[in-house]
């Protein structure tokens, strides 16, 4: 267990760090499935079994698909998307140095969690029937306040989509 | 077998979240901002699920389940926007989009 | 008071102040008219139950008299006790009633002569209004039991001469008088005030009851500076040296205004304050001293200055001016009941002569200058008899009103061993007699009228009506006081019961009334030679005396020395505030402020790039110092680690 710990470890951030740092945005989306493929594995290492479905199926297969499709539309050639400097001056070296920060302090509240140990848990949990059970119960306000956020993100979309043309 | 511990999930949640962060501070495509928010998201829902095997508590699974499914309407959102604003443009470059300054 | 049926008292305060109100309220939705008349029926009501309650006090024993005052109580205004507690009584005592009778019946015939005088004026309403509103201050002025509410009738009807004499507010100069006016009464204001705190500091109340009764408790030199402070306030609102300049600009406000106001009521408060403070006067020798001064030295000083005027209601204004020197005369001496019987007839006989005058000026379509007057005898015969007959009265001739009060004054300043004042106020009443009836032949018979306008309509009943009562009144009003038979004190007697000296007047003085009299027809026969017999007398006496009289047509340049001496120190000094001080020093807190602000903006500004990837780096580094701050917050509850 530990051992596939450390290798879905290692693949999630050297396939994070492709991500942000490849050139093509098409790369980054590979990069991108690739992680979440990973993350997926993880999840099943913590007896979430659903997730780790729900995670194949939504994120990789449509979110990032929808991704492909918009990559198709803007870019057009097969150019560099950017070129130069950009014309933010300081923006890497903070950028770089804040998120350092943050990490270490992050890491060293994750210390104070180290000997917390798991519990016994029952055999079905993460499992899809529990999963149901749970969502449909106790959390059932959650889920009809998301079918609503749905709704209303369609709703924005097409009006977008339906926009005459603006010119920025 | 023994069991990772909860700290380790949390490390690596960490470590995602920053590298998303980071990469979001330096991009300039906003196609490869959005993906970075997205990494974001995904350690969220990593340290979400950690803490639900900790506990023993369902309430942290559903809570990733939610966030997918936000992730999804937002993104369908927000690549529409960026499709808008960038469908004329040549460079496909966040900076050039500086209208609301001041 | 238990077998006669109360009148009511608040009453008489209300009707005015109703009317005021309905007519400032309502007045511009109806037809004009109805402003007139629910002003005028205002006052007359309020005429009326002052009749009653006359009537009804006068039939009271003389004790009772004097406590039939305190009579209503309508709450507290101030209920601080022990500190100051003032309540919402009002006083009727006989010297009051004395006040309330001219000032709603005299008031009540000059609010009926405005309605037919200001008819043309596109004002007419406000007029109404403000007239009413005066009514009801100067009723509070003389129906107070306390000094304070006697303060705020005292200001108030401030404001409605202040209104009034700007009421034609198109004319630069009647604004400009009725500002003068105002910063004097406001002196006068301050007078009373410092001597309500004087009061309050030794006699711990204003109230008129605990004041007087308690006047042991202070030493005379405090007593003397009360008096003097409110005598500041009496000359202020009196128009006595050396606050007068403001009573002949005052004549800019209608001609109805200069009757009411400043002839027959609102100059006389000073007069009744002195009179109803009697006992603090009476134990304040110098105060009083110094009033009956300033009374006699303004007799006299007026009485020259009205000899060379040449408007019509200026004369008036000086004459007013002298004979309230006389009324101070006779209430600084002590003489209070010779006081209060020749403000009685001057309200009557000064209220006609403007009236009367204004019956000539309306006719004339706005001509005031008597030099271009001449002839009227003839075209306007009820303007020059009933003019005549308040002249006779104002010099003094018998049988008129005149006669009797100015020599029971005159007589009361020998009796009291005042032969300096005696003196001035003799002479006084030469120069009166001379001027008014100057006044009286240069309008109405030498030369002819030679100016531009046309003398129209005549005048309606509206108009004359009063002016006739008065006339009467000025012939028969000084019967009140007849040898051996002198209803004035009599009516008077409760308020002045502790008085040091004795109010009766009936006791003539034969020698100085015909010797007075005498006087008088001299001035008379002056103004004749001089002005209606054709001699060069007057040519050559202004050749002569051609200093003189530049000095008393500038009223003794007490204009042109409070102008350097004090208008153009104060406006060098306001226009230095404005310029400098106002603009640099504390225009520069608001500009230091805005400029903070501004560069707080600036840096603030400087955030809002507009780049998106800006804005995100400022989260980042924001969560990351959050997360330092709480981190190292918990490690430090816990102990560390």
């Amino acid at each position: 267990m530990i051992v596939l710990f450390w290798l879905c470890a290692f693949v999630l951030l050297l396939s994070g760090l492709v991500v942000i740092a490849s050139r093509q945005p098409v790369h980054s989306v590979v990069a991108l499935i690739v992680n979440f493929s990973g993350l997926a594995v993880l999840f099943l290492t913590l007896s979430a079994e659903f997730l780790a479905m729900m995670q194949i199926i939504i994120y990789a297969g449509a979110i990032l698909v929808l991704f492909l499709f918009v990559i198709a539309l803007l870019t057009v050639g097969n150019q560099p998307v950017e070129s130069g400097r950009g014309r933010l001056a300081f923006q890497a070296l903070p950028a770089v140095v804040a998120g350092a920060g943050a990490l270490a302090i992050l890491w060293y509240g994750v210390r104070v969690a180290w000997s917390a140990g798991a519990r016994r848990l029952p055999p079905d949990f993460g499992s899809v029937s529990v999963f149901g059970n749970e969502l449909l119960t106790t959390h059932v306000f959650a889920f009809e306040v998301t079918a609503f956020v749905l709704l209303v993100a369609i709703v924005g979309v097409v009006m977008m989509a339906a926009r005459k043309e603006v010119r920025f | 077998m023994p069991q990772v511990p909860l700290a380790g999930y949390l490390a690596l949640a960490s470590a995602l979240f920053v590298i998303g962060a980071v990469g979001f501070l330096i991009r300039r495509n906003p196609l490869t901002m959005l993906m970075s928010i997205e990494l974001m998201w995904n350690a969220g829902n990593l340290a979400f699920a950690a803490f639900a095997r900790s506990f023993g508590d369902m309430s942290g699974q559903i809570f990733v389940f939610i966030v997918i499914t936000v992730a999804a309407a937002e993104a369908a959102v927000a690549l529409a926007i960026v499709v808008m604003v960038f469908r004329h443009r040549a460079d496909v470059d966040v900076d050039e989009i500086s209208v609301m300054r001041g | 008071m238990d077998h006669h049926i109360a009148p009511p008292i608040p009453f008489i305060l209300f009707f005015p102040l109703i009317g005021a109100v309905t007519i400032a309220l309502l007045g511009p939705y109806a037809d004009r008219r109805a402003s007139g008349f629910v002003g005028t029926a205002a006052v007359f009501m309020s005429f009326v139950v002052t009749v009653w309650l006359a009537i009804v006090v006068w039939h009271l024993p003389i004790d009772q008299q004097a406590t039939f005052t305190h009579s209503r109580f309508l709450g507290y205004w101030v209920d601080l006790p022990p500190y100051l507690v003032i309540s919402f009584r009002m006083l009727v005592d006989p010297l009051s009633i004395v006040w309330m009778l001219i000032i709603t019946g005299v008031g009540f015939l000059i609010h009926l002569y405005s309605v037919g005088y200001m008819a043309p004026d596109k004002n007419y309403r406000t007029f109404f209004a403000y007239m009413n509103l005066f009514v009801v201050a100067m009723l509070l002025v003389v129906m107070a039991d306390n000094f304070l509410w006697l303060l705020v009738g005292w200001a108030g009807v401030g404001l409605a001469s202040y209104l009034l004499i700007g009421f034609y507010y198109d004319r630069r100069s009647a604004v400009l008088a009725a500002r003068k006016a105002l910063i004097m009464n406001v002196i006068g204001d301050v007078g009373i005030m410092i001597a309500i705190f004087l009061m309050y500091a030794h006699f711990g109340s204003v109230a008129y009851q605990d004041v007087f009764s308690s006047l042991s408790r202070a030493s005379v030199s405090s007593l003397n500076w009360i008096g003097v402070f409110l005598l500041v306030g009496a000359v202020a609102k009196s128009a006595q040296l050396p606050l007068q300049t403001w009573l002949p600009d005052a004549m800019e406000g209608p001609t109805p205004v200069s009757a009411l106001i400043h002839a027959a009521t609102m100059v006389t408060a000073g007069v009744y304050l002195v009179a109803r403070a009697h006992p603090i006067y009476d134990h304040a020798p110098i105060a009083a001293g110094i009033t009956a001064a300033i009374g006699g030295l303004t007799a006299l000083f007026a009485a020259t200055i009205g000899t060379v005027q040449y408007d019509i209601k200026r004369v008036l204004a000086y004459s007013t001016m002298s004979q309230i020197g006389y009324m101070m005369l006779a209430v600084g001496i002590g003489a209070y009941a010779a006081g209060a019987f020749h403000f009685v007839t001057h309200a009557f006989f000064k209220a006609l002569l403007f009236m009367a005058a204004g019956i000539v000026i309306h006719n004339l379509s706005g001509e005031q200058d008597i030099r271009k007057m001449g002839g009227l005898a003839k075209r306007m015969p009820f303007a020059y008899w009933t003019f005549l007959a308040g002249t006779l009265a104002i010099a003094g001739i018998f049988p008129f009103a005149g006669f009797f009060s100015k020599d029971a004054v005159l007589d009361q300043a020998l009796k009291l061993h005042h032969p300096w004042l005696q003196a001035a106020g003799t002479i006084a009443a030469f120069l009166t007699a001379f001027y008014m009836f100057r006044l009286l032949l240069l309008t109405f018979f030498t030369g002819a009228y030679r100016g531009a306008r046309e003398p129209h309509h005549e005048s309606p009943w509206t108009m004359t009506w009063p002016v006739a009562i008065l006339a009467v009144l000025s012939l028969i009003g000084g019967w009140l006081v007849l040898p051996g038979h002198d209803l004035i004190s009599g009516a008077l007697a409760a308020s002045f019961v502790d008085t040091r000296f004795g109010q009766f007047l009936g006791e003539f003085n034969w020698p100085l009334s015909i010797g007075t009299l005498v006087i008088a027809i001299a001035g008379i026969t002056l103004a004749f030679a001089l002005y209606e017999l054709k001699s060069g007398a007057r040519e050559w006496l202004r050749l002569r005396l051609a200093p003189v009289r530049a000095l008393l047509m500038n009223a003794y340049y007490f204009d042109d020395v409070y102008h350097y001496a004090l208008e153009m120190p104060s406006y060098a000094l306001a226009g230095f505030f404005a310029r400098y001080f106002e603009r640099q020093a504390i225009g520069a807190i608001p500009r230091a402020l805005a400029g903070l602000a501004s560069f707080f903006a600036g840096i603030s500004v400087g955030w809002e790039t507009g780049y998106l990837r800006r804005y995100g780096l400022s989260i980042v580094v924001g969560v990351a110092l959050l997360l330092a701050f709480y981190f190292f917050l918990t490690s430090a509850a816990l102990g560390g680690r």
